[in-house]
Protein backbone atom coordinates (compact mmCIF):
# COMPACT_ATOMS: atom_id res chain seq x y z
CA UNK A 1 0.00 0.00 0.00
CA UNK A 2 1.48 3.46 -0.70
CA UNK A 3 0.88 6.46 1.04
CA UNK A 4 -1.06 8.74 -0.31
CA UNK A 5 -0.66 13.10 0.24
CA UNK A 6 -3.76 15.13 1.21
CA UNK A 7 -3.06 18.63 -0.01
CA UNK A 8 -2.78 21.65 2.55
CA UNK A 9 -3.65 24.37 0.16
CA UNK A 10 -7.30 24.15 0.20
CA UNK A 11 -6.69 25.24 4.11
CA UNK A 12 -4.63 28.34 2.91
CA UNK A 13 -7.42 30.56 1.41
CA UNK A 14 -9.83 30.11 4.49
CA UNK A 15 -7.14 31.06 7.01
CA UNK A 16 -8.38 32.30 10.45
CA UNK A 17 -7.55 32.62 14.25
CA UNK A 18 -8.90 29.20 15.21
CA UNK A 19 -7.23 27.74 12.21
CA UNK A 20 -4.66 28.20 13.59
CA UNK A 21 -5.01 25.34 16.46
CA UNK A 22 -6.49 23.04 14.42
CA UNK A 23 -3.79 23.04 11.94
CA UNK A 24 -1.42 22.57 14.76
CA UNK A 25 -3.35 20.15 16.04
CA UNK A 26 -5.14 17.78 13.73
CA UNK A 27 -2.55 18.15 11.04
CA UNK A 28 1.26 18.40 12.44
CA UNK A 29 0.48 16.20 16.04
CA UNK A 30 -1.06 13.07 17.03
CA UNK A 31 -0.07 9.22 16.28
CA UNK A 32 1.42 8.27 12.87
CA UNK A 33 0.22 5.03 11.70
CA UNK A 34 3.10 2.62 9.87
CA UNK A 35 5.52 5.51 10.20
CA UNK A 36 3.70 6.98 7.18
CA UNK A 37 3.88 10.76 7.04
CA UNK A 38 0.96 12.53 4.86
CA UNK A 39 1.57 15.81 4.73
CA UNK A 40 4.67 17.79 3.88
CA UNK A 41 6.38 19.86 6.39
CA UNK A 42 6.69 22.68 4.17
CA UNK A 43 3.04 22.89 3.30
CA UNK A 44 2.48 23.10 6.47
CA UNK A 45 4.96 25.68 7.73
CA UNK A 46 3.40 27.71 4.78
CA UNK A 47 0.13 27.70 6.64
CA UNK A 48 1.46 28.73 10.29
CA UNK A 49 3.36 31.79 8.41
CA UNK A 50 -0.14 32.79 6.69
CA UNK A 51 -2.36 31.98 10.05
CA UNK A 52 0.41 34.15 12.23
CA UNK A 53 0.46 36.99 9.80
CA UNK A 54 -3.02 37.10 10.19
CA UNK A 55 -3.28 36.86 14.02
CA UNK A 56 -0.98 40.01 14.41
CA UNK A 57 -2.98 42.01 11.81
CA UNK A 58 -6.10 41.45 13.77
CA UNK A 59 -4.69 42.10 17.12
CA UNK A 60 -3.12 45.36 15.86
CA UNK A 61 -6.45 46.39 14.11
CA UNK A 62 -8.46 45.30 17.74
CA UNK A 63 -5.64 47.90 19.57
CA UNK A 64 -6.88 50.96 17.10
CA UNK A 65 -10.68 49.61 18.08
CA UNK A 66 -10.59 50.22 21.71
CA UNK B 1 -10.38 -5.44 0.59
CA UNK B 2 -11.54 -2.23 2.43
CA UNK B 3 -9.52 0.57 3.29
CA UNK B 4 -9.96 2.34 7.08
CA UNK B 5 -9.62 6.30 7.95
CA UNK B 6 -7.96 6.50 11.60
CA UNK B 7 -9.33 8.58 14.24
CA UNK B 8 -7.58 7.39 17.75
CA UNK B 9 -6.57 4.72 19.61
CA UNK B 10 -8.79 4.54 22.63
CA UNK B 11 -7.93 2.48 25.61
CA UNK B 12 -11.69 1.18 26.13
CA UNK B 13 -14.58 1.05 23.56
CA UNK B 14 -16.41 4.50 23.97
CA UNK B 15 -18.92 4.62 26.82
CA UNK B 16 -21.40 6.96 24.10
CA UNK B 17 -22.82 6.32 20.49
CA UNK B 18 -19.67 6.19 17.60
CA UNK B 19 -21.68 8.15 15.48
CA UNK B 20 -19.85 8.92 12.00
CA UNK B 21 -17.22 10.27 10.42
CA UNK B 22 -16.12 13.16 8.35
CA UNK B 23 -17.76 11.50 5.05
CA UNK B 24 -20.51 10.03 6.62
CA UNK B 25 -19.83 7.08 6.67
CA UNK B 26 -20.59 5.04 10.45
CA UNK B 27 -17.17 4.69 12.81
CA UNK B 28 -16.56 1.14 13.86
CA UNK B 29 -14.04 -0.01 16.38
CA UNK B 30 -11.27 -2.43 15.65
CA UNK B 31 -9.70 -4.18 18.45
CA UNK B 32 -6.01 -6.03 18.85
CA UNK B 33 -5.58 -7.30 22.72
CA UNK B 34 -6.44 -4.69 25.10
CA UNK B 35 -6.16 -1.46 22.55
CA UNK B 36 -9.10 -0.29 20.60
CA UNK B 37 -9.23 1.81 17.09
CA UNK B 38 -12.15 4.02 16.02
CA UNK B 39 -12.37 3.72 12.43
CA UNK B 40 -14.29 4.22 9.26
CA UNK B 41 -14.55 2.55 6.18
CA UNK B 42 -13.00 5.32 3.54
CA UNK B 43 -10.88 4.16 0.67
CA UNK B 44 -9.12 7.10 -0.33
CA UNK B 45 -7.89 10.08 1.74
CA UNK B 46 -9.80 12.84 2.54
CA UNK B 47 -8.21 16.29 0.85
CA UNK B 48 -7.28 18.48 3.65
CA UNK B 49 -10.45 21.10 3.43
CA UNK B 50 -11.63 23.22 6.79
CA UNK B 51 -14.00 20.97 6.72
CA UNK B 52 -12.60 18.46 6.83
CA UNK B 53 -10.13 19.17 9.17
CA UNK B 54 -13.19 20.43 11.74
CA UNK B 55 -14.97 17.16 10.77
CA UNK B 56 -11.88 15.08 12.08
CA UNK B 57 -11.27 17.26 15.28
CA UNK B 58 -15.51 16.50 15.77
CA UNK B 59 -15.28 13.33 15.60
CA UNK B 60 -12.02 12.41 17.94
CA UNK B 61 -13.86 15.11 20.86
CA UNK B 62 -16.76 13.37 20.83
CA UNK B 63 -15.16 10.04 20.92
CA UNK B 64 -12.56 11.58 24.17
CA UNK B 65 -16.10 12.45 25.48
CA UNK B 66 -16.46 8.30 26.13
CA UNK B 67 -13.22 7.17 26.59
CA UNK B 68 -11.02 8.01 29.68
CA UNK B 69 -8.23 7.50 27.82
CA UNK B 70 -7.49 9.01 23.49
CA UNK B 71 -4.86 9.21 21.27
CA UNK B 72 -5.70 11.30 18.32
CA UNK B 73 -4.26 10.04 15.02
CA UNK B 74 -3.28 12.67 12.77
CA UNK B 75 -5.42 13.75 9.48
CA UNK B 76 -5.47 11.63 6.57
CA UNK B 77 -4.78 8.54 7.32
CA UNK B 78 -5.88 5.64 5.46
CA UNK B 79 -4.96 1.91 6.01
CA UNK B 80 -5.74 -1.66 4.92
CA UNK B 81 -7.03 -3.60 8.35
CA UNK B 82 -3.94 -5.78 8.26
CA UNK B 83 -1.68 -3.32 7.79
CA UNK B 84 -3.73 -1.83 11.02
CA UNK B 85 -3.27 -4.67 12.62
CA UNK B 86 0.26 -5.28 12.20
CA UNK B 87 1.34 -1.78 13.38
CA UNK B 88 -0.80 -2.03 16.61
CA UNK B 89 0.88 -5.37 17.15
CA UNK B 90 4.65 -3.38 17.27
CA UNK B 91 3.43 -0.03 18.60
CA UNK B 92 1.49 -1.61 21.78
CA UNK B 93 3.70 -0.94 24.19
CA UNK B 94 4.58 3.12 23.36
CA UNK B 95 1.10 3.23 22.84
CA UNK B 96 -0.52 1.71 26.09
CA UNK B 97 2.56 3.72 27.78
CA UNK B 98 1.14 7.00 25.85
CA UNK B 99 -3.16 6.23 26.56
CA UNK B 100 -1.46 5.74 30.51
CA UNK B 101 -0.44 9.68 30.52
CA UNK B 102 -3.46 11.16 28.76
CA UNK B 103 -6.04 8.92 31.12
CA UNK B 104 -8.73 11.25 32.46
CA UNK B 105 -6.99 14.59 31.30
CA UNK B 106 -6.62 16.91 28.36
CA UNK B 107 -4.30 19.60 26.63
CA UNK B 108 -4.43 22.81 26.59
CA UNK B 109 -2.10 25.08 24.48
CA UNK B 110 -0.22 27.89 24.74
CA UNK B 111 1.11 29.92 21.69
CA UNK B 112 3.90 32.61 22.19
CA UNK B 113 4.47 35.18 19.79
CA UNK B 114 6.91 38.02 19.51
CA UNK B 115 5.50 41.63 20.62
CA UNK B 116 6.76 44.29 18.22
CA UNK B 117 9.40 46.24 19.44
CA UNK B 118 10.17 44.27 22.29
CA UNK B 119 13.93 43.11 22.48
CA UNK B 120 14.90 39.70 21.20
CA UNK B 121 14.82 37.61 24.10
CA UNK B 122 13.60 39.78 26.48
CA UNK B 123 12.79 37.94 29.58
CA UNK B 124 11.55 38.09 33.38
CA UNK B 125 14.83 35.51 34.23
CA UNK B 126 17.48 36.21 32.02
CA UNK B 127 19.59 33.54 30.92
CA UNK B 128 23.22 32.99 31.97
CA UNK B 129 25.09 32.85 29.23
CA UNK B 130 28.28 35.17 30.82
CA UNK B 131 30.88 32.72 29.55
CA UNK B 132 29.51 31.83 26.00
CA UNK B 133 32.02 33.51 24.59
CA UNK B 134 35.19 32.58 26.17
CA UNK B 135 34.33 28.97 26.84
CA UNK B 136 37.46 27.63 25.25
CA UNK B 137 37.78 24.04 26.69
CA UNK B 138 35.62 20.78 25.96
CA UNK B 139 34.21 20.82 29.18
CA UNK B 140 33.52 24.46 29.42
CA UNK B 141 31.86 24.57 25.69
CA UNK B 142 29.69 21.13 27.34
CA UNK B 143 28.24 23.56 29.94
CA UNK B 144 27.91 26.08 28.08
CA UNK B 145 26.03 23.58 25.50
CA UNK B 146 24.07 21.74 28.17
CA UNK B 147 22.87 25.37 29.46
CA UNK B 148 21.47 26.42 26.15
CA UNK B 149 19.82 23.11 25.36
CA UNK B 150 18.26 23.60 28.85
CA UNK B 151 17.18 27.37 28.64
CA UNK B 152 15.73 26.02 24.87
CA UNK B 153 13.76 23.22 26.84
CA UNK B 154 11.84 25.32 29.20
CA UNK B 155 11.40 29.00 27.47
CA UNK B 156 12.80 31.10 30.25
CA UNK B 157 10.14 34.10 28.85
CA UNK B 158 7.70 32.24 30.58
CA UNK B 159 9.24 31.30 34.04
CA UNK B 160 6.90 33.65 36.00
CA UNK B 161 3.79 32.09 34.62
CA UNK B 162 4.93 28.35 34.33
CA UNK B 163 5.47 28.34 38.31
CA UNK B 164 1.81 29.47 38.85
CA UNK B 165 0.58 26.45 36.82
CA UNK B 166 2.40 23.91 38.24
CA UNK B 167 -0.40 22.69 40.17
CA UNK B 168 -2.21 22.36 37.37
CA UNK B 169 0.01 20.61 35.05
CA UNK B 170 0.65 16.65 34.37
CA UNK B 171 3.20 16.91 31.19
CA UNK B 172 5.05 19.59 29.58
CA UNK B 173 6.07 19.64 26.08
CA UNK B 174 7.49 22.55 24.37
CA UNK B 175 8.14 23.48 20.17
CA UNK B 176 9.99 26.38 19.17
CA UNK B 177 8.57 27.83 16.20
CA UNK B 178 11.02 29.23 13.10
CA UNK B 179 8.05 31.84 11.78
CA UNK B 180 8.15 34.95 13.00
CA UNK B 181 6.27 36.62 14.98
CA UNK B 182 5.65 32.83 15.92
CA UNK B 183 7.75 31.87 18.39
CA UNK B 184 6.90 28.79 20.23
CA UNK B 185 3.89 26.86 20.85
CA UNK B 186 3.82 24.94 24.71
CA UNK B 187 1.62 22.19 24.81
CA UNK B 188 0.38 21.63 28.81
CA UNK B 189 -1.80 18.44 29.83
CA UNK B 190 -4.06 18.97 32.55
CA UNK B 191 -6.76 16.80 34.34
CA UNK B 192 -10.03 17.14 32.38
CA UNK B 193 -12.69 19.41 34.05
CA UNK B 194 -9.88 21.75 34.82
CA UNK B 195 -9.41 23.60 32.17
CA UNK B 196 -10.77 26.67 33.24
CA UNK B 197 -8.87 26.91 35.99
CA UNK B 198 -5.55 26.75 34.11
CA UNK B 199 -7.13 29.81 31.42
CA UNK B 200 -7.83 31.84 35.03
CA UNK B 201 -4.47 31.28 36.04
CA UNK B 202 -2.99 32.37 32.71
CA UNK B 203 -5.19 35.08 32.94
CA UNK B 204 -4.22 35.61 36.36
CA UNK B 205 -1.01 35.99 35.99
CA UNK B 206 -0.42 37.45 32.31
CA UNK B 207 1.13 40.27 33.24
CA UNK B 208 4.21 38.37 35.02
CA UNK B 209 5.06 37.18 31.13
CA UNK B 210 7.27 40.11 29.15
CA UNK B 211 8.21 40.62 26.17
CA UNK B 212 6.12 38.21 24.36
CA UNK B 213 2.64 38.07 24.09
CA UNK B 214 0.35 34.48 24.66
CA UNK B 215 -3.17 32.94 23.31
CA UNK B 216 -4.52 30.56 24.96
CA UNK B 217 -6.18 27.69 23.64
CA UNK B 218 -8.13 24.47 24.36
CA UNK B 219 -9.32 22.11 25.77
CA UNK B 220 -7.55 19.41 23.04
CA UNK B 221 -7.90 16.00 22.72
CA UNK B 222 -4.37 15.95 23.71
CA UNK B 223 -2.88 15.56 20.14
CA UNK B 224 0.61 16.80 21.40
CA UNK B 225 0.83 13.87 23.72
CA UNK B 226 -0.02 11.36 20.77
CA UNK B 227 3.55 9.75 20.22
CA UNK B 228 4.14 10.38 16.41
CA UNK B 229 6.04 7.41 15.80
CA UNK B 230 5.60 4.41 18.13
CA UNK B 231 6.53 1.60 15.84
Amino acid sequence: MSPRHAPTEALLDEADASLLDLVDNVLTKGVIIDGEVMLGLAGVDLVYLRLTAILCAADRIKKYLG
Amino acid sequence: MSRFYVYAILGEPPATPLGSGISAEPLTLLTSSDLVVAVGVMDEPPVATREAVLGHDAVVRRLAEGSTAILPTRFGMVHEASVLVDWLATAADGLRDALRLVTGREQMTLHVFEVEGAVEGAAVEAPDDSDAGTATGPGARYLTQRRRQRREATLPELAPLRSRLDGLIAAERIERRTTPPFRASVYHLVERGRSAAYRDAVESHRDLVRGVRLRVSGPWAPYAFAPEAVA
